[in-house]
């Protein structure tokens, strides 16, 4: 699991959910959660989260360009790479954290990604979960 | 003192339920649910205690007062039914009867819940969903005050069950009477309660309206289980772990870094967003 900690800096809320808006170290990453600040005491901005997503949801692209609808792409080198079989293990550096990342062995064959490359990483909205401290 | 399977415990409480109410007492087998249950009922004394219904004391320690069970006007519903085997629907109805010159109240009943050409059977005779049907109208022809039921639904099939709570909520809301329900079904608590006391270990940790008392966790995953680690299988850059949530088996991948304090037998919390899982009709395959 990626773990990344950060202060919530905006909410949006429709009836039911939320866009919490956090920030890690200057990037503001959003997740999309099914309560609201009425439901939860947690939901509140200078509140300190941890970001969870999960490696398999975690995507890698070099050189993007075009629009994309992924709102969570922040840039960072990779560490190393792991094949094994289908699938691949991308160990990346992001502002000095390990943010891992599993995709196919083809796909990172295809982006011929190596050690020291420059990529984005990306996640989207409804992959991240907050975990708050009890309370 | 409670009799547990981790020997004994004290049950110690204090709580109001609401008159009027619908409100259960939910917690893992152990927690003292029953227990309770059978103390407001007058089934079993506490040690110490006070227990006062819309201003009468049904007990009293201090003053020694303990009302018998025949009068406490409570309606109990068991898990087992407890229904008298040489008694047919209808005399097993009679017997609580609160007026017996009320005898329509029984036919009321038995249409209402759709057992009237059986009130000439014996129980063994009728299905166990009738034979609970059966049970709640022997409860509530007795004109209780409140009306306890101890996991009422918990020996009957899903679909049953579901048909089961939708009757009870209708019966609710039809006479109003104060409810205690005890359950350890969580959507059974949603759909019927209207406020739910959590027991541990013979303590109230929580109370309030059910979406209150479930919701407010600390992790946002609305797709929350917890369970067993039963099986770990290494493949390549992933591992495919098997964990046991109630009767059911799911399977999670996990990295290495995941992994690293698990093994086989820990309890773990399998959260996913609730944006990801498929939701499909079942069909029963």
């Amino acid at each position: 699991m990626n773990k990344l900690t950060g202060t919530i800096v905006h909410i949006e809320s429709s009836e039911h959910m939320s866009m919490v808006d956090v920030d890690v170290k200057g990037d503001i990453f959003s997740s999309i959660v099914l309560e609201t600040p009425e439901t939860a005491s947690y939901l509140k901005v200078g509140r300190a989260v941890t970001l969870m997503f999960k490696e398999t949801e975690v995507s890698i692209g070099k050189n993007l360009s075009g629009q994309i609808s992924l709102r969570n792409r922040f840039g960072a080198v990779i560490r190393s790479i792991e094949a094994s079989g289908i699938l691949a293990k991308v160990l990346l550096d992001y502002q000095s954290v390990q943010i891992v990342s599993v995709i196919s062995a083809r796909s990172a064959v295809k982006l011929n990604l190596k050690k020291g490359d420059s990529v984005e990483w990306l996640v989207k909205t409804n992959e991240v979960s907050l975990l708050t401290e009890k309370g | 003192m409670m009799h547990t399977s981790q020997g004994q415990e004290w049950l110690d409480v204090d709580l109001k339920v609401e008159k009027g109410g619908f409100s259960t007492f939910f917690g893992e087998s152990g927690a003292g649910k029953t227990t309770l249950l059978r103390i407001v009922a007058g089934l079993t004394d506490p040690a110490e205690g006070y227990i006062e219904v819309d201003g009468e004391v049904w007990f009293d320690s201090k003053r020694k007062i303990n009302l018998p069970v025949q009068q406490r006007k409570v309606g109990f519903v068991f898990q087992d039914y407890s229904l008298f085997p040489n008694m047919t629907v209808r005399e097993n109805i009679r017997y609580a009867l609160a007026d017996k010159n009320q005898e329509n109240i029984i036919d009321g009943w038995l249409a209402a819940m759709d057992l009237k050409g059986l009130e000439h059977e014996r129980p063994q005779k009728i299905s166990g969903g009738q034979k609970q049907r059966v049970a709640l109208v022997r409860a509530l022809v007795s004109s209780p005050k409140i009306l306890l039921l101890d996991e009422p639904l918990s020996a009957l099939d899903v679909n049953l069950r579901l048909k089961l709570q939708d009757e009870i909520l209708k019966i609710y809301q039809k006479t109003k009477i104060t409810t205690i329900l005890v359950s350890h079904d969580l959507s059974e608590v949603f759909k019927l309660s209207q406020r739910v006391l959590v027991l541990e270990q013979g303590k109230i940790v929580k109370s309030g309206q059910p979406h209150e008392v479930f919701s407010n966790q600390n992790l946002s995953g609305k797709f929350k289980f917890v369970g067993t680690i039963v099986d770990i299988q290494k493949d390549a850059i992933l591992s495919i772990i098997t964990v046991q949530i109630g009767n059911n088996l799911t399977k999670v991948v996990a990295t290495d870094e995941e992994l690293k304090d698990l093994k086989v037998g820990d309890k773990v919390v399998v959260a996913s967003k609730a944006f990801n899982p498929l939701l499909m009709k079942y069909d029963g395959r």
